[in-house]
């Protein structure tokens, strides 16, 4: 699917799609309107997620999802505000993205509900509980 | 009874330090943990302590083996954040070293993968091999491994005219030889005894854990980042996507081996019809904020740079995902029901390269039980 | 006290420990030479094992902790002992060896299996994973090897009718070499298979594959013991070579060549550098095979060569 297209799938779930080119797009949403988005996808036979990467915004963990709908790259950020860091897993419908969220968990603090399998995977053992060192507050302190 | 083979972090089938806890019974594995952090060097946040210029080295540095990938991928990120197009002959040359990486990353890994069953004879004759292709690498780029060409907005050193004999002389050697090893690794028997029908994928755990690169083409699925998403010169450079079925140790050397005879005829098409003129443009470091990802095939597959600018000369957040990352995903399915003499190649089947750190696990040979040591504990026993 | 002089001068000096160790390390620092050449590779000088021990005599003895017993520090120098007595059986200057018994067929077989059975205390004694892994591997190869070998010598026995090497050799100085006898060839090919599994030498180096199990029941050994068991791998390199040469390669024969008198002993050395230079080549050609597939192949292919030589020799006078 190119980007026009996923932009019709995905666009009655979405707030916002930037198209940057055929290739590649970007669109915001929320938690609870992301297991529609999934199901559209899986349904249109996309099964790819290439990573998930979550950035620190200050108030806002952005956690962004890229899925690979050949060709083009749908980049679907899902905002979380601080005090309310959850998210369900999408392991029941990607499987492949149990890495990516243990990654998630462990450097920016999201929990991630329903992880099969929610140990550390980077981090030594005895870091301590409650230090995310992707978080802007660890740079700061860390400095 | 299960007991518990320890593979790691320290273990000769291991390049790298990296953790595999097997459960075995007998010989037969019947399940396998993986702990990864042992080099963990904290890139990501290190990116975003640093300008757009020194990040180009630090990518660098992720890998060892696929460098140029890496700084490839950073800098066509960093160019579609400042909206600047590279000039045509700094596409060809980006994707000559990308080929040339390719190459050699596989023959390093068929060396390896001969190693772990074995054939030592094999491995000599691969890495020996191997000194080709990194001698063109330092011809064109001054560093055999390292090859710190790339830059914002193009490449710092030309590929000189005089050079282009040289280059076909050594590519014909190559392929030379890959075919060799192709007939080799379709006839000899005991590489087929040890390589058929074992560590297999299926296409549909392929497709289920998001496998990349070799990996996902040994078990039958078409994927490649240069053919779907082409990136630099390649969208003007024809080449196939090897492919095999089975999805066994055997497919993914030989969808490695038939990727090598490919990179040799496109770096071959590359240096013909490279175009003239510059090689590089000037990019301000001041780029605007804004966010973009980019994928590229690496040796390995998938490899994915995700760039947030924030208007100052440091990236806010940059995100790498190697392949390898992708891949380890698919491991489990591939162990289980095997024995314990196809760990190293199977291990070795995804051509892992690990990246992350700090921790020992010990097996207590009395009771059995395996304890993890932190760091500070460590530091304790040396005094 | 002739004899007690004698025996001391044979188990140390010649053909025991001191001749043995020279020549065996020497042939193992040449198949390193060799192999290295066959790799494209400049290789180690051919006098590197000596320094290799050298080096792991000089070390410091470490026994791990778990290890902490009366077997795993003998072993190693059961092994040694063992496979320097065999010396003793072989014949290395004439048909006549330094030792002689009715039956020293049947000596030697039981004594070439002792350096194996102390690996493999060896290894289950040493606490360790690896340890453990590459003896019950070796456990298996034995029970593949061994039967192929023995099947072997039989058939020789049967062709030869005496248990003893000796006669064997005297019957080839008159008959010619048993390798060139139709009904012997396939037991000859069948022992060489043997020779490659009992050396450990690939396809057959399972017990020791490093990328799997480190060094396999050797893997707690460091320093002076290791030292002790590389030793005794080397003396049990030139002893199977030996052990062959007189079944199938008509042992050492003295020759006269233009007047001067060449003694058995070079012809000993010509044979056995021979037969450990075949092993090599085949140990640069092929991989690893599995432990499984080394059974199979055994009990199959090799088995059938060797069974097939002794039902010829029995039919056929």
């Amino acid at each position: 699917m190119h980007s026009n297209e996923v932009a019709t799938l995905v666009k009655k779930h979405v707030d916002d799609i930037r198209i940057v080119d055929d290739r590649c797009l970007f669109a915001t949403s929320d938690k609870q309107r992301l297991e529609n988005i999934l199901r559209a996808l899986r349904v249109q036979k996309v099964t790819h997620i290439s990573a998930i990467t979550g950035v620190d915004t200050g108030n806002v963990v952005e956690v962004i999802y890229h899925f690979d709908c050949q060709p083009a790259e749908l980049n679907l950020k899902i905002p979380l505000p601080k005090d309310d860091l959850k998210i369900p897993t999408i392991t029941e419908i990607f499987p492949g993205a149990i890495m990516y969220e243990r990654d998630l968990m462990e450097m920016l603090g999201v929990k991630v509900e329903g992880h099969p399998d929610p140990r550390r995977l980077f981090l030594p053992d005895d870091w301590p509980e409650g230090e995310y060192p992707l978080r802007k507050e660890w740079r700061e302190k860390s400095k | 009874m299960t007991f518990v083979v320890p593979i790691g972090p320290q273990h000769p089938a291991l390049k790298e330090p990296e953790f595999f806890r097997f459960e075995v019974r007998g010989e037969e594995i019947v399940d396998v943990d993986i702990h990864l952090g042992y080099a963990h060097r904290g890139i990501e946040e290190a990116f975003s302590r640093r300008n757009y210029k020194h990040n180009i080295y630090l990518s660098e540095r992720i890998c060892g083996i696929c460098n140029v990938v890496h700084s490839t991928t950073y800098c066509q990120a960093v160019e579609q954040l400042a909206g600047v197009e590279p000039p045509e002959r700094a596409k060809y040359i980006r994707a000559i070293i990308m080929e040339l990486e390719r190459i050699h990353s596989h023959l390093l890994w068929l060396g390896i993968a001969a190693h772990q069953i074995g054939f030592n004879t094999l491995f000599m004759l691969a890495w020996r091999d191997r000194e080709y292709v990194m001698d063109l690498r330092e011809m064109i780029s001054g560093g055999r491994v390292h090859s710190a060409t790339n830059t914002i907005g193009g490449v710092r050193r030309d590929v000189k005219i005089e050079h282009v004999p040289t280059f076909l002389r050594g590519l014909e050697k190559l392929e030379q030889s890959t075919n060799y090893y192709i007939n080799l690794f379709k006839s000899d028997r005991t590489i087929l005894a040890r390589c058929t029908n074992l560590g297999v994928l299926s296409k549909e755990d392929a497709i289920k854990f998001c496998t990349v690169g070799p990996t996902a083409r040994a078990s039958g699925l078409k994927t490649d980042i240069r053919r779907d998403d082409p990136y630099g010169a390649y969208d003007a450079l024809s080449f196939d996507v090897a492919i095999e079925r089975d999805g066994d140790v055997w497919a993914k050397g030989m969808v490695r081996l038939r990727e090598i005879l490919e990179s040799i005829q496109i770096v071959r098409q590359a240096l013909k019809e490279m175009p003239g003129g510059p090689i590089r443009i000037r990019v301000g470091l001041q780029i605007p904020p804004n966010e973009t990802i980019e994928r590229t095939e690496a040796p390995r597959g998938e490899l994915l740079y995700y760039i947030r600018s924030n208007g100052t000369e440091i990236p806010e957040r940059v995100r790498v995902r190697t392949p390898t990352y992708g891949n380890f995903a698919s491991m489990k399915s591939m162990f289980v029901g095997g024995t314990i003499a196809e760990i190293p190649i199977v291990i070795w089947g995804i051509d892992p390269c690990f990246a992350c750190n700090d921790r020992v696990t010990l097996v207590d040979s009395r009771t059995g039980k395996t304890r993890i040591a932190s760091f500070d504990e460590l530091r304790r026993w040396r005094k | 006290m002739m004899e007690v002089v004698n025996f001391v001068i044979n188990s140390l000096i010649f053909p025991g420990l001191l001749f043995a160790s020279l020549v065996g390390l020497l042939y193992v620092g040449i198949d390193r030479k060799v192999t290295g050449h066959m790799q494209h590779r400049i290789g180690p000088p051919i006098w590197q094992e000596y320094l290799d021990m050298g080096k792991l005599l000089s070390k410091e003895d470490i026994t791990p902790g778990p290890a902490q017993s009366l077997v795993f520090n003998t072993v190693p120098l059961i092994a040694l002992g063992a496979i320097v007595a065999v010396m003793l059986f072989l014949p290395i200057t004439s048909a006549q060896p330094a030792l002689t018994s009715v039956a020293d067929l049947i000596v030697i077989i039981y004594m070439l299996n002792i350096p194996a059975i102390c690996i493999m205390l060896g290894g289950y004694s040493s606490g360790s994973p690896f340890g453990a892994s590459g003896a019950g591997r070796y456990v298996v190869q034995l029970l593949s090897y061994e039967f192929v070998f023995i099947l072997a010598i039989i058939a020789v026995v049967a062709r030869v009718g005496s248990l003893s090497l000796g006669t064997v050799v005297g019957y080839q100085v008159q008959q010619g070499w048993l390798v060139l006898d139709w009904r012997l060839l396939p037991a000859a090919i069948a022992a060489l298979i043997a020779a490659q599994g009992k050396l450990l030498r690939v396809p057959f180096d399972i017990p020791e594959a490093e990328s799997e199990i480190v060094h396999g029941a050797l893997t707690e050994y460091s320093g002076p013991k290791l030292a002790i068991w590389r030793l005794a791998y080397d003396i049990e390199t030139i002893v199977v070579a030996g052990l062959l040469a007189a079944l199938f390669f008509g042992g050492p024969t003295a020759y006269v060549i233009g007047g001067t008198q060449i003694p058995g002993v070079v012809d000993f050395l010509v044979k056995t550098l021979a037969i450990v230079l075949f092993t090599t080549t085949l140990r640069n050609i092929m991989a690893r095979l599995r432990i499984d597939q080394a059974l199979k192949f055994y009990w199959s292919f090799a088995a059938l060569l060797a069974i097939i030589s002794l039902v010829l020799v029995l039919a056929v006078p």
